[in-house]
């Protein structure tokens, strides 16, 4: 008797075969009706140009490390399933890669433009570098140009920098998971006081680690300021877009780090020259002060000394000239008590009455009959008063 | 280490070269004295820095994968 299965038992058989089959394989094709549903769940179909088939395939937001969209060439992989309740056939996917420069180009330009509206890019969280950093975190690989042209620089430059470095491979399928490994250990354990990553020039597809979201947001994550410097000065990043400080080179990013010796030992001297300046103004300046005081002070003493030697001249000339003015005076004096000497009156002809021994000025106390003694310039006379005044004896003549 | 006290010890004496500058800078009026030791002290200064800046070497250390790190 044949066998009989339930609907959902014939398609869990179907299933289990589908498991089994081999997987060594990439599937290529185009991308249509690209959806993501409640940001989780993402669907899009795969079809063939040519053959007019189609491939439904479905996978996880958090599973797609690239940027896809409609019309967009891409390789992916993945296990096959029927979905019971719709019986739908659909590819579970794991990977999706895009496939050639253009769908790569495109890829990038839409995670470039997802990242940017995040402010991953922003300026305005770009750290500074110290300047003279004593650790360098270096990521990178060995065996490429970019390891050897960094150290060189960076040893003609400075030199007492301790350098971490932490090899990776900077393309292929170890690329992504390796330099993300050392972010993690070089942010949580080593803590350098900068982190390099650098490699060489390339295709888009070379470059690809460089253009992972993954790594974007490790940059972007990293408590350590990172210098980003990929290839060739025209080659552009996504993780030199999201780096601190954009390198072009790998040998611009030694640049970057480390001073140049000559630069700082100019600079040393500088500072040097500029405080030998300083402190020659300033004691110059004291000198000028000193100066100054000694000049006020000789100027002072020059005016005392000169008036001193003013009076000195006074005190010597000084009485010569007071005691002239006094004889004058005294002279002048003398002729005045002289004119007023009474004998001289007398000689010219005028003589002084007196009465008992006054001297007489008016005929008022004299009476008729009293006797006057009248004094001449030369020898005197007694008289007897006969008439005052009208009253009297009158004398005939 | 020897190479992080050297460098940690440069940018240090740098900046202080710097700061006794920005203070020289400063002073309306320079104490003498004080001006005098920062003076000296600028001069000690620049010639530690210009001594480091004739040492060489840098040194480079690979860091192990994780499952080989003893850290």
């Amino acid at each position: 008797m044949t066998p009989s299965l339930s609907v959902s038992q014939y398609l869990e058989l179907v299933n289990v075969s589908l498991g089994q089959m081999p997987r060594d394989f990439v599937i290529e094709g185009e991308v249509s009706d690209f959806r993501v549903a409640q940001g989780k769940w993402v669907s899009f179909d795969l079809k063939d140009e040519k053959d007019q088939a189609l491939l439904k395939c479905f996978m996880t937001a958090w599973q797609l490390k690239t940027a896809i969209e409609d019309g967009m060439r891409v390789q992916v992989k993945g296990a096959p399933k029927i979905y019971e309740r719709f019986g739908t056939f659909k590819l579970n996917v794991t990977d999706v890669e895009p496939v050639g420069e253009g769908a790569l180009k495109r890829a990038y330009e839409l995670l470039k433009k997802k990242l940017e509206s995040e402010g991953l890019f922003d300026l305005s969280r770009k750290r500074s570098l110290p300047r003279f950093p004593e650790r360098i975190g270096l990521i990178t690989s060995r065996d490429a140009a970019a390891y050897g042209d960094f150290l060189r620089i960076l040893n003609n430059r400075w030199s007492g920098v301790e350098i971490l470095f932490h090899q990776v491979h900077v393309q292929g399928r170890e690329a992504v998971p390796d330099i993300l490994e050392a972010f993690a250990a070089l942010g949580s354990l080593h803590r350098p006081d900068v982190i390099v990553l650098t490699r060489g020039g390339g295709g888009l597809e070379d470059l690809q680690a460089f253009n992972d979201e993954r790594i974007a947001r490790a940059i972007y994550a990293s408590p350590i300021p990172v210098v980003c410097a990929v290839g060739h000065e025209r080659d552009e990043s996504l993780c030199d877009l999201v780096a601190d400080v954009r390198a072009s080179t790998p040998s611009n990013a030694a640049e970057r780090v480390v001073p140049s010796r000559e630069d700082v030992r100019y600079e040393v001297q500088t500072l040097c020259d500029h405080l030998f300046t300083k402190m020659e103004d300033a004691l110059r300046e004291r000198v000028t002060v000193i100066d100054e005081a000694t000049r006020r002070v000789s100027f002072l003493l020059e005016r005392q000394k000169e008036r001193l030697a003013r009076v000195s001249e006074d005190l010597v000339s000084g009485p010569e000239f007071w005691f002239s003015r006094l004889r004058e005076r005294l002279a002048s004096h003398e002729r005045v008590l002289k004119e007023l000497n009474p004998k001289r009156v007398l000689a010219r002809g005028y003589s002084i009455v007196r009465s008992g021994g006054r001297v007489l000025t008016s005929v008022s106390t004299l009476e008729v009959g009293s006797l006057i003694q009248v004094q001449f310039a030369a020898g005197s006379a007694q008289a007897q008063v006969r008439r005052v005044n009208e009253k009297g004896q009158q004398t005939l003549v | 280490m020897t190479s992080k006290k050297t460098v940690l010890n440069f940018s240090k004496a740098f900046e202080e070269l710097e700061g006794i500058t920005r203070w020289f800078d400063s002073q309306e009026q320079l104490d003498l004295d004080k001006g005098l030791k920062q003076f000296e002290r600028g001069l000690e200064l620049a010639s530690e820095l210009k001594k480091k800046l004739s040492e060489v070497e840098n040194k480079v250390e690979e860091i192990k994968k994780k499952f080989a790190d003893p850290l």
